[in-house]
């Protein structure tokens, strides 16, 4: 594993071997740069980036950081966790290799989110050696996470496509609103963690790419400018409000999932751990999928 | 004057790419190579009546986009309007590259990653945060040569005095002065003096 | 320059032809932008390239290289056939113009077109431009001048200049400039093969003069020749030293040189690779018996050899570890203060010329001078007690009590360190000092005729005195040729002379009939046969005092009537891009013994036509952060972080007919066979029949890298293919300088 890690790491670094002053932005593109920046027929994005960057961006953050958990506090507090007896019979439904590949992507998740939140506040941080190391480790733990997306996309993906079932889960927001344990009659993933793939792999996707961009900042793909039509240092601006946005939803989408498995559920979270599945969880939570693992003769 | 609100300008009449101020800043700063500072760009080489050269570096903006968008807050603003920025505190994550109009942060490679370290940029020769013409402050900032009582290295080593620096309003008598000798020709000739000082 | 830098400032119409001076002289440029700015001053750039220069001026014309005469007089065509000429000025000042009428009325604007590729119409703007816009001044450097008529460049300019009485007026005269720091200051002292220091030429007279001068026998001097006849002969040149190595070997010309190829040479500050035919200069250092560099930074041609023995490199001082008197291109002078001593174990140039006469066994011959001092009588002794020279203010007052000829008599130690101590106290335009300065002009312009004169800014000015810097033209011809005076007409001397129109120079003989008074015998005793002869001074300060210019008072002459072409006449480059031009404006017969090597012409040209095999022009020059041989400018790293290759302008019409692509690798073929590999650079600047190539990289040889001969440590930054290897055949007809910048070349895809 380390091999490919390291031939990975050299190949990106190879991107980058084009010299500075050569590339867009700072060699003959400069000045169409300048007159460029926020001119009525450009998208203006410099500005929108100045803007977005030094009024809201950390402002909405901050609210997601203090919002997301209030909620979920509130809801523990008001609609409290459900309890299933875990004494009854399990399924094992995540193998080993499903396991390793939840676990490398939480484990840079988990790294990834409170780095990227320390960026943001850098200034509460004071900046600096803390600072810059979080920014390091935010690049660094991208590497396992990018490694681990399309595997863990493909693994799941049949679980994750959307059907009419869901829109009655969401109509009730999966009976987590009441104390009641109503029966849902989900699959193996029910709606809000189907949300949750898409956000994961689509978001992180995106939050991947545009991370790359602005962590290797000189890149040269000219097929990614003549695609989108911007100049370089556009790309770049893009890449900060989409990593910014994405972020904001990544982040709450996130805290939702950890809640869910650790607190809303009691004890749901030992399934990936362990693989196996609670009888009387999927019995209530995902009585699609259950009926099915009956049929097979499971539990 | 005090507290003089101390500005660029590059009369594009009268640069012709030698790149005298590219060198010197270079030479008196000891950057590293690849790093520019300063840099003359021609657009529309060898068209007649099109071709513009024009020199480019950090125009120390009024209301700096990049002091804005800095997410670790290493910049700081002296009464003169330069803008300078600390560079024991910056992270290198290029939002200020992001914000500035002008393409002015530079960013060494660093570590294997090709991670970008500490920006740098032009500093108006006025150094850093640090103690004032000490080792250090070279290293991380290079000459402080406002200090010292001296011009800006570039515009002292502009062959046709086409950059200047100063405090607001010696530059723009210097320019009026030279438009009105053209008899009005070249007005709004350099580029981003507007987007930097915001017509002020 | 007959002007100065500052002076353009004067112009209302500036003419640049054959330079470039945004890249070449940026600070000056800086005075030609001052003039567009507050004069209102009209650019005009002739050029085969949109240069720079080209990019800030009011009019350009994309002229075919070597047409440069066909331009001229086609301007001089429509200036004769409006009446715009300077009528006065050609009756009173310039001698043989109707010849120069006679051949500018075959130049019609159509003719000019054809030859030039200008069109009429530009043509006619520029002329009436130049012709409206009064006093223009004419730019020129190596444009003008590296061609097999490079001589009759140089001399249709003025021409020009005189046709419409431009020549000698503050904002106009002929500005040449000069490539780099102080070149005017080596040709001033004689670094040619044609001339003793001053200008003095290789005659008796002269070296009977020096040999006063220099404080030995003449006897003593001619017994370092073969014989007395090898005193009047020019030496080889930089541009053909190889010739005389070469000469003998199949295919290579033919030399006079006393029986003997050279065998020997020594380089001191010079990049020799950068003149032509960089193949031959190669076989040339090959095939030397020993070679000798001295430079700061290893010179290219110690790497360009596969020698492996007699080969040597001196480190020299720099311009900071030295310090004497440098020349402006305006022929002003400063005193460069040493800033450190020689670093590591570099000497200044003079210490290594000291020990090579110590060697050879003739340092105290070598230094005599400068023990001496000058009698009242204009005669040397030696002074008592003095033990050593010092340097450079002894050989500082050699030089100004010895070159008399462009009236250097006022350049002494003192008064060069003082205006340089005091360079703000003169006025930026006209070069003129203030306060305790007045009276004198910046850095003494020579001719500086005497200790109290303060030096001519504005050459053959006659709307000034003498004493302010005034003159006519030079009496260096005679007094007339074919029956017409030769000397200025009447009214025309400068301003409060005893004689108001022409005279002779000053001799002996003429003093007291000139100045209208007799001198008496002490007076006379103090005078030397002539002026520049003359060392008591005597000759000098009575024509002053009369407000005379020592040289006399005659007529530029448009005519030579010793050289090849009695005017300048328009012959095609030997490698012509319009082989059906050639047989109307055929270039000069072969040449022999021609700075001592035969030198081909007409049977280069006659050859074949090269168009088929070599259809696109070549030109080269210079970039805005190198110069020469590009050794000490290679070895910057930031100045190679701008330009860190070798690389050829190609337009992106021609490149891509060939499979170019921007960035990648081409050859360029030359005529003669060579080659060099470089990258292409799309540039509109060039037309898309033509390719430019910048001339300072060196260290590779036709694709093959020979940096490994660099000493450990001391190779460039950059090293690249160097231009004058594909630079062909082709010399000027009087000076033999290289042809370098119109030659064919063939292009494809590396």
């Amino acid at each position: 594993m380390r091999k490919y890690i390291y031939a990975l790491i050299a190949l990106l670094s190879l991107a980058t071997v084009a010299l500075a002053t050569d590339s867009q932005i700072w060699g003959e593109m400069r000045i169409q740069n300048i007159l460029g920046y926020g001119q009525e027929e450009s998208l203006k994005l410099g500005v929108w980036f100045t803007f977005l960057q030094s009024k809201y961006f950390a402002w909405v953050f901050l609210g997601v950081l203090i919002g997301v958990p209030t909620v979920f506090f509130l809801h523990y507090k008001i609609v409290g966790q459900k309890v299933f007896p875990h004494s009854h019979k399990k399924h094992y439904a995540f193998n080993l290799f499903h396991r390793t590949i939840h676990q490398v992507a939480a484990v840079s998740f988990m790294v990834i989110i409170p780095t990227g939140f320390i960026i943001v506040f850098g200034d509460f941080f004071g900046g600096g050696t803390l600072v810059r190391a979080a920014k390091n480790l935010h690049g660094i733990f991208t590497i396992p996470f990018a490694i681990v997306i399309i595997p863990m996309a493909l693994m799941w993906i049949k679980e994750a496509i959307f059907n009419l079932e869901d829109i009655k889960w969401f109509m009730i927001l999966g009976g987590y609103l009441s104390k009641e344990k109503q029966i849902i009659n989900a699959t193996q993933f029910n709606a809000g963690q189907k949300m949750w793939y898409w956000v994961c792999v689509l978001g992180g996707l995106v939050m991947i790419l545009s991370g790359a961009m602005m962590f290797f900042m000189d890149f040269k793909i000219e097929m990614l400018h003549n695609l989108t039509g911007l100049s370089h240092i556009d790309m770049l601006r893009a890449s900060a409000i989409i990593h910014n946005v994405m972020g904001f939803i990544l982040v709450a989408v996130f805290f939702t999932h950890i809640y869910m498995a650790a607190v809303a559920i009691k004890g749901a979270i030992h399934s990936i751990i362990t693989g196996y599945v609670e009888e009387e969880e999927v019995k209530f939570l995902h009585n699609a999928w259950y009926k099915k693992l009956k049929e097979k003769g499971k539990f | 004057m005090e507290n003089a609100r101390m500005k660029f300008y590059c009369d594009e009449s009268r640069c012709i790419e030698c790149d005298g101020c590219t060198i010197a800043c270079a030479e008196a700063h000891e950057l590293p190579v690849g790093i520019a500072r300063r840099k003359v760009i021609t657009i529309h080489e060898g068209i007649p009546g099109k071709e513009v050269s024009t020199s480019v570096a950090c125009m120390h903006c009024t209301d700096a986009p990049c002091e804005q968008v800095c997410p670790v807050d290493c910049f700081y603003i002296r009464e003169d309007g330069v803008v300078l920025h600390d560079k024991n505190k910056c992270i290198g994550c290029g939002y200020c590259l992001y914000a500035c109009p002008f393409g002015a942060p530079q960013f060494p490679r660093e570590g294997i990653f090709g991670s970008k370290g500490a920006m740098d940029k032009c500093t108006m020769c006025a150094g850093g945060p640090l103690t004032t013409n000490s080792h250090h402050e070279f290293e991380l900032y290079g000459q402080n040569r406002i200090a010292e009582g001296k011009v800006p290295v570039c515009a002292a080593m502009c062959s046709t005095k086409a950059l200047l620096v100063g405090d607001a309003e010696s530059v723009s008598n210097v320019i009026r002065a030279r438009v009105t000798a053209r008899g009005g020709k070249g007005v709004n000739s350099s580029y981003g003096w507007d987007k930097a000082y915001k017509n002020q | 320059m007959t002007n100065s830098f500052g002076d353009i400032q004067n112009a209302k119409s500036i003419f640049i032809i054959g330079c470039n001076p945004a890249v070449n002289h940026p600070v000056g440029f800086g005075h030609i932008l001052k003039a567009k700015e507050r004069n209102n001053a009209k650019i005009i750039v002739i050029d085969p390239r949109f240069t720079k220069s080209a990019a800030k001026a009011d009019y350009f014309a994309q002229i075919r290289p070597g047409t440069d005469i066909p331009f001229v007089y086609g301007m001089l065509h429509i200036i004769f056939k409006n009446g715009w000429e300077d009528k006065k000025y050609i009756e009173d000042r310039v001698y043989g113009m109707d010849e120069i009428r006679a051949e500018a009325a075959k130049w019609t604007p159509q003719v000019v077109a054809d030859v030039t590729g200008v069109s009429a119409e530009t043509l006619i703007e520029i002329t009436t431009i130049y012709a409206k816009n009064s006093p223009g001044t004419l730019l020129w450097a190596m444009g003008l001048t590296q061609h097999t008529v490079g001589t009759g460049n140089t001399r249709i300019a003025p021409i020009l200049q005189m046709a419409l009485g431009y020549m000698g007026k503050a904002g106009g005269g002929t500005n040449i400039l000069r490539g780099h720091d102080n070149v005017q200051g080596a040709t001033d002292m004689g670094c040619l093969s044609d001339t003793l220091p001053g200008y003095y030429g290789l005659v008796e007279g002269s070296w009977k003069y020096y040999a006063r001068m220099w404080g030995v026998e003449y006897d003593y001097i001619k017994s370092h020749f073969k014989d007395a006849s090898w005193m009047g002969k020019p030496g080889f040149t930089l541009a053909r030293w190889w010739a005389g190595v070469l000469a003998g070997k199949p295919g290579e010309d033919a030399i006079e040189n006393a029986g003997t190829n050279l065998k020997a040479l020594v380089v001191m500050g010079c990049g020799i690779t950068s003149t032509s035919q960089n193949l031959k200069i190669q076989q040339g250092l090959d095939n030397l018996e020993l070679l000798v560099i001295a430079d700061p930074f290893v010179n290219e041609a110690a790497i360009l050899t596969n020698r492996k023995d007699n080969l040597f490199i001196l480190p020299s001082a720099t311009q900071f570890e030295s310090s004497g008197t440098v020349s402006a291109t305006n022929r002003s002078a400063q005193w460069r203060y040493k800033v450190v001593e020689p670093l590591y174990e570099s000497k200044a140039d003079q210490d290594i010329m000291f020990e090579l006469a110590k060697r050879l066994g003739f340092y105290e011959e070598y230094t005599r001078s400068m023990m001496m001092h000058l009698k009242s009588d204009g005669y040397l002794e030696m002074t008592p007690g003095k033990k050593t020279f010092q340097w450079p203010e002894d050989a500082t007052i050699e030089i100004s009590r010895t070159l008399r000829t462009i009236g250097m008599m006022g350049w002494t130690p003192e008064r060069i360190k003082k205006h340089t101590d005091n360079w703000h106290m003169f006025d930026e335009i006209t070069g003129a000092g203030k306060g305790e300065m007045k009276g004198e002009y910046y850095g003494l312009p020579w001719p500086c005729w005497s200790v109290k004169h303060g030096g001519t800014p504005n050459l053959y000015n006659v709307d000034v005195p003498i004493s302010e810097g005034g003159m006519g033209f030079r009496n260096n011809f005679g007094l007339e040729k074919d029956g017409v005076s030769l000397l200025a007409g009447q009214g025309s001397a400068p301003v409060n002379s005893k004689v108001d129109g022409g005279y002779p120079e000053i001799t002996k003989e003429n003093i007291e009939k000139l100045i209208g008074r007799t001198l008496s015998a002490s007076e006379k005793d103090l005078c030397g046969a002539n002026w520049k002869t003359c060392t008591s001074g005597k000759l000098v300060d009575l024509a002053l005092e009369a407000g005379l210019t020592p040289y006399g008072n005659a007529k530029a002459r448009a005519v030579v009537w010793t050289f090849p072409d009695r005017i300048p006449l328009h012959r095609e480059p030997l490698y012509s891009s319009r082989p059906d031009l050639v047989e109307k404006y055929p270039t000069y017969a072969d040449k022999a013994n021609h700075f001592r090597v035969t030198t081909k012409y007409a049977s280069i040209q006659k050859e074949k036509d090269y168009t088929k095999e070599f259809p696109i022009i070549m030109t080269t020059g210079r970039l805005v952060t190198m110069m020469g041989a590009g050794l000490e400018n290679r070895a910057s790293k930031y100045i190679c972080a701008l330009t860190p290759e070798m690389f050829c302008d190609i337009h992106p019409d021609l490149a891509s007919q060939h499979g170019i692509k921007n960035g990648q690798m081409m050859w360029v073929h030359s005529p003669a066979g060579t080659k060099i590999k470089v990258k292409a650079k799309y540039s509109h600047t060039v037309l898309p029949h033509m390719v430019f190539l910048p001339f300072h990289f060196g260290g590779y040889m036709q694709g093959v890298d020979m940096t490994g001969n660099f000493p450990a440590g001391t190779k460039p930054y950059a090293s690249g293919e160097c231009a004058n290897t594909v630079v062909s055949y082709g010399y000027d007809i009087m000076t033999q300088i290289p042809a370098s910048k119109a030659g064919l070349c063939r292009v494809e895809k590396a």
